[in-house]
């Protein structure tokens, strides 16, 4: 980002802007909670692009989480996906969150099993190709205080 | 919303009640006038307004101390006592005789109140009043009617069932009392009526349809199977062959979540058999192999080995251990979700239920786990009374939650999800209440006695654990209605709806293993940074398989101690053919 307010001759860091390198744009993307993340892809097309990728919303999911990371990878990936999981369970389960208890690492990894068996059976309905859908139980509003 | 008491007391009642009726006007509260008064049904709720009018008169307008309504008990004359309404008036007539004095026959509830209480909610709070009296009338009716029922007098349930229709019609049947009074009395109307075995009828399709709505409705068949795949999943660990026996495959939904859990675990994914049973289909359709057609594509696309087998029987009886090939050296876990009551019989009938043969040859499968989940609950009673009231709390409960989602749901899909899982319900209670002998299949009970039942059959209870409460305990966030509560009680979770326990979720085993204490182990492939050294070393250490994964995935495995049971296949009749 160009520094506001300095006179160009002075400015260092010109010629440099996060948006020539798309690779660091995703790794600080990856840093943020998923709301700020849907703000960021709305940003530019540049940045729609980036938070498109899966690592990004990988690095979201299993923050807080260690281990089996590509076996993972791969099973989700194959289950539709880590932006879809968020979208479609981890969002929700992790809004159901009370506030405080968002960043705990133990509510987050099981908010992740828990998203996962979910996703998978989201995924075995949209094999079967029918219309409804057992989670639609996530898009009700529920009151967390 | 309680009963009046049946049992001892009501014999006496009975017979003021019958003379009552003999002697009054059939619009008489039967009631009160078991109790000496006589009102107007129609009048109940008026006279309700009046009598608290009297309190608040007789408790806060005292302002000069206890003379103002001492004279009520000295100097007043009542006339007629059992006139419970006029009685009432005279005596708040005497009370405040500035007032106008309330009209024996006021025009409306509404507008005699607004005249006194000016303020609009208690026109409201009347409403309501008159509901609560209404559904307290149905409940008691209901009750009436079952008795009648029980001791065979048709004619009384008859007109005790149209007394009710009739009452419905006043009371909002959308919601509450009124939605599950509807319900029961179609219920008792089907038994009382309906010349032909009012067996629920239906194809297994249409009941796959309804089970699917009810799945989706309400969290009770998701905490079903959730809670049965953590208790698999924690059963399995350490085997590569495992096999899963489900006794009701429905749509499979159970499976997806527990393959995707095997595909994750550490230290790769078994190699899973599934066998389910379930009715055959009509059309021709092999509707079992197509839901193992989707589970083996799901399975594939997670790289887990995969194999299905598709059992059609009707019954769980006329299965047969040898239709579901159990290899010797694989893991099996027997699966049942609010199927095995379909076995029991009447309590005291003679001989040896389905249920037995069935537990025993389940135990002869040996297996490593065996997850029973079933309505919590006592339906399975011999006397109609006692049945049909315990039914009434039930899915009285059971409505009430169902219908605390519904008012938080959004989604057009998710108000007919619901709707349809009501018909689900509904046909359960016709069930219980309409079908006799072996045309009832809907035999709940209790979890002790199922403890005492497995216990007997020789099964040893495995307790579910941590992670499965904390799991099933974040599942019920998800869904609205802070109603639902989880509880663990000895080893089985139970859900309930605001304290009342609805299903109930247990594990036991059979595989006859040296109790050797086994380390739960952590299931999560994620687990929490703080505790990764730990779970690290205890996988390290177990001493079961070590596996290898080479580099296109497929595994090598060093030698395992599955081989340690092929001794005792004996109890198994046939042999494998490599599956």
């Amino acid at each position: 980002m160009e520094v506001c307010g300095v006179p160009p001759e002075q400015d260092k860091t010109k010629g440099f802007s996060i948006n020539d390198n798309a690779d660091l744009l995703a790794e600080i993307l990856g840093r943020l909670d998923g709301r700020s993340l849907g703000v960021a892809a709305c940003v530019c097309r540049l940045w729609s692009r980036v938070c498109r990728r899966d690592t990004v919303w990988e690095a979201l999911c299993t923050r807080h989480v260690s281990g089996g990371a590509a076996t993972a990878r791969a099973v989700v990936a194959a289950l539709g996906g880590y932006r879809r999981l968020y979208r479609v369970c981890m969002g929700p389960v992790l809004e159901r969150l009370p506030p405080a208890r968002r960043d705990e690492a133990g509510h987050v990894s099981l908010s992740l099993s828990l998203s996962l068996s979910l996703f998978s059976i989201d995924c075995y309905e949209r094999l079967g190709g029918r219309q409804r859908s057992s989670l639609l139980f996530l898009r009700n509003t529920v009151d967390v205080s | 919303m309680g009963p009046y008491p049946c049992g001892s007391a009501a014999g006496g009642w009975e017979g003021v009640r019958s003379e009552a009726q003999c002697t009054a006007a059939p619009d008489i509260d039967g009631l009160l006038a078991g109790a000496g008064y006589r009102v107007r049904s129609s009048d109940l709720c008026q006279v309700a307004q009046r009598l608290e009018r009297l309190e608040s008169a007789m408790v806060y307008n005292s302002g000069g101390g206890h003379a103002d309504y001492d004279h009520l008990a000295s100097d007043a004359v009542h006339y007629n006592p059992s006139d419970l309404a006029s009685w009432v008036d005279s005596m708040l007539s005497e009370l405040t005789p500035a007032d106008p004095g309330p009209v024996r026959h006021a025009p409306a509830p509404d507008g005699w109140v607004d005249q006194i209480y000016p303020q609009p909610q208690r026109a409201v709070a009347a409403r309501m009043e008159e509901e609560e009296d209404s559904g307290i009338r149905l409940v008691h009716l209901l009750m009436s009617s079952a008795e009648a029922i029980q001791r065979g007098d048709a004619a009384l349930s008859g007109s005790l069932i149209d007394e009710m229709r009739l009452l419905l019609t006043r009371v909002n049947t959308g919601f509450g009392i009124g939605k599950v009074a509807g319900y029961f009395v179609d219920a008792l109307t089907r038994r009382l009526y309906s010349v032909s075995s009012p067996a629920a009828s239906g194809s297994p399709a249409e009941y796959e349809i309804l089970y699917h709505h009810f799945y989706e409705a309400s969290p009770y068949l998701k905490f079903a199977h959730f809670t049965a795949n953590q208790a698999i999943l924690e059963a399995f660990d350490g085997h590569d062959r495992v096999h899963v026996i489900d006794f009701s495959l429905m749509h499979g939904l159970q499976w997806p979540a527990l393959i995707q859990a095997l595909a994750l675990r550490p230290g790769g994914p078994p190699s899973l058999r599934l066998t389910g049973i379930g009715p055959p289909s009509p059309d021709g359709r092999d509707s079992l192999r197509e839901i193992g057609v989707r589970l083996a594509e799901l399975a594939r696309s997670v790289r887990v080995q995969f194999a299905f087998r598709g059992v059609a029987a009707n019954r769980l009886d006329d299965v047969r251990p040898w239709m579901l090939q159990v290899a010797p050296g694989e893991a099996v876990a027997v699966n049942s979700v609010m199927q095995l009551h379909r076995l029991l019989t009447d309590p005291d009938s003679p001989g040896p239920a389905p249920i037995d043969s069935v537990l025993s040859w389940i135990h002869g499968l040996r297996p490593k786990i065996v997850t029973v989940v079933e309505q919590e609950a006592d339906h399975n009673k011999t006397g109609f009374l006692d049945r049909f009231t315990e039914a009434l709390f039930y899915y009285s409960t059971m409505f009430d939650s169902l219908e605390a989602g519904r008012a938080n749901g959004s989604a057009v899909q998710q108000q007919q999800a619901t709707a349809v899982a009501e018909v689900y319900l509904q046909r359960e209670i016709r069930d219980i209440v309409c079908c006799e002998g072996p045309d009832r299949a809907e035999r709940h009970e209790p979890l002790v006695r199922w403890r005492a039942r497995m216990g007997q059959a020789g099964f040893k209870p495995v307790h579910l654990g941590s992670n499965a409460f904390k799991q099933a305990s974040m599942l019920l966030t998800l869904f609205s209605g802070e109603g639902y509560c989880v509880e663990e009680v000895d080893g089985c979770l139970t859900l309930g709806w605001h304290s009342r326990p609805l299903i109930a979720a247990s594990a036991w085993r059979a595989d006859d293993l040296e109790d050797n204490a086994r380390p739960v182990p952590d299931n999560f492939i994620f687990s929490s940074i703080s505790s990764t050294s730990n779970t690290n070393d205890s996988n390290n250490n177990n001493n079961n398989n070590n596996n290898i994964i080479n580099g296109n995935g497929s595994m090598l495995r060093r030698n395992s101690n599955n081989n340690s049971r092929s001794s005792d296949s004996s109890s198994q009749q046939e042999s494998i053919h490599g599956m």
